[in-house]
């Protein structure tokens, strides 16, 4: 792709020529259990009443499912403008701390900063998971830009997605539907076992998940913020790894 | 308000609010040792965030999801785990299984 020539000594520059290969990388497990999300996704907004142009758009606008659902099922029952920013401002917190951590594993300390926020629009739990992954083995340089290849691929390929969701929607057998529908958290937990590797991490799924229901009970509007905050810091706090130890 | 266009509706409401939080991002990263205790805490709580997400969706199913009980949901994420940890650590396998455990049972239900 692109190859700036302007290299300044101890500047640093990304290596776009990754971005094809990050476009396949969305070709993956994660991209398959996104798809059947966004294929529910497509089904519910036709469920909704909302129209397919506006369910697309919101795809490539919004790029954070829960966001895009509470946004639908809130306008669609008539809820003010700011009421609905509101909470959907609230399901995105989570996404300050996926930025953090796939930019760590991404970004070049002294490269100019724009591609970053180019990156952070096609940040989620799903990028999150590819980029804990499947970084390791690139160059530095090329990490970034085959992240950035991967999000607009996905944009894309869920935009598409959402198109067969919303047509299929009366046509799916129940079961299937409803499997569909469990195919994220399920594709959600395993990899957050999958990933873990320290012992809180471990301890964070567990506190996270037993601290939900009552989190959900006491803090309902809050109780992913509680139940992140409370329970990763008590795994921190509690199973922290020893300090001077690599990675 | 009410008779704004969608597409406006969809750029105030949803993305200017949700971008907020990854510029955030952006602009912290700069700040932290990506090494230190601080990536480290931060990786802590986007763990249990997304257990605990998990967990809402069980415990809270949406209506196409809820053609099968809380025990039951339950049962295929934990099937889901044995084989995730018996067959190494196999994550379509684990995820496949899972879904096949869950669809099993709600037919099952159905029966």
């Amino acid at each position: 792709m692109k190859h700036n020539g302007h290299t300044q000594s101890r500047r640093e520059t990304y290596d776009w020529s990754a971005l094809p290969d990050g476009m396949r990388n969305a070709f993956s497990m994660a991209g398959l259990v996104l798809a059947a999300s966004f294929l529910g996704f497509g089904a519910l907004i036709r469920d909704l009443g909302v129209t397919l142009s506006a369910g697309v758009f919101s795809v490539a606008a919004i790029w954070a499912l829960p966001g895009q659902v509470v946004f639908f099922s809130m306008v669609a029952h008539g809820a003010t403008l700011l009421a609905t920013a509101l909470v959907v401002t609230l399901t995105a917190i989570r996404l300050l701390p996926m930025t953090l951590l796939v930019l760590a594993r991404v970004r070049l300390r002294n490269a100019p900063r724009w591609p970053e926020f180019l990156l952070a629009h096609s940040t989620a739990v799903t990028l999150w998971v590819i980029a804990s992954r499947s970084m390791e083995k690139w160059p530095r340089e090329q990490r970034l830009p085959c992240l950035v290849g991967t999000g607009l691929m996905l944009m894309a390929l869920m935009s598409v997605m959402t198109v067969i969701g919303y047509m299929l929607a009366d046509n799916l057998p129940r079961i299937l539907s409803a499997g569909l529908v469990f195919l994220s958290p399920a594709f959600f937990l395993t990899s957050l076992f999958a990933n873990a590797c320290y012992r809180f991490d471990y301890a964070a799924i567990i506190f996270g998940g037993a601290l939900s229901p009552v989190a959900v009970m006491l803090f309902p509007d809050f109780d992913l913020l509680v139940s992140g905050l409370v329970g990763g810091t008590a795994a921190f706090w509690l199973f922290a790894p020893r300090r001077g130890r690599s990675h | 308000m009410q008779d704004l266009p969608m597409w406006i509706k969809i750029v105030l409401a949803g993305t200017v609010v949700t971008y907020l939080w990854r510029m955030l991002g952006v602009m912290l990263i700069s700040r932290l040792d990506p090494q230190g205790a601080m990536m480290l805490w931060v990786r802590a709580v986007a763990t249990a965030l997304v257990a605990g997400l998990v967990m809402r969706l069980m415990i809270l199913p949406s209506q196409m999801m809820s053609v099968t009980t809380l025990t039951n949901r339950l049962s295929a994420l934990f099937i889901g785990l044995v084989v995730l940890f018996t067959i190494r650590r196999n994550t379509a396998l684990a995820v496949f299984s899972a879904v096949l455990a869950f669809m099993l049972m709600a037919w099952l239900q159905q029966g």
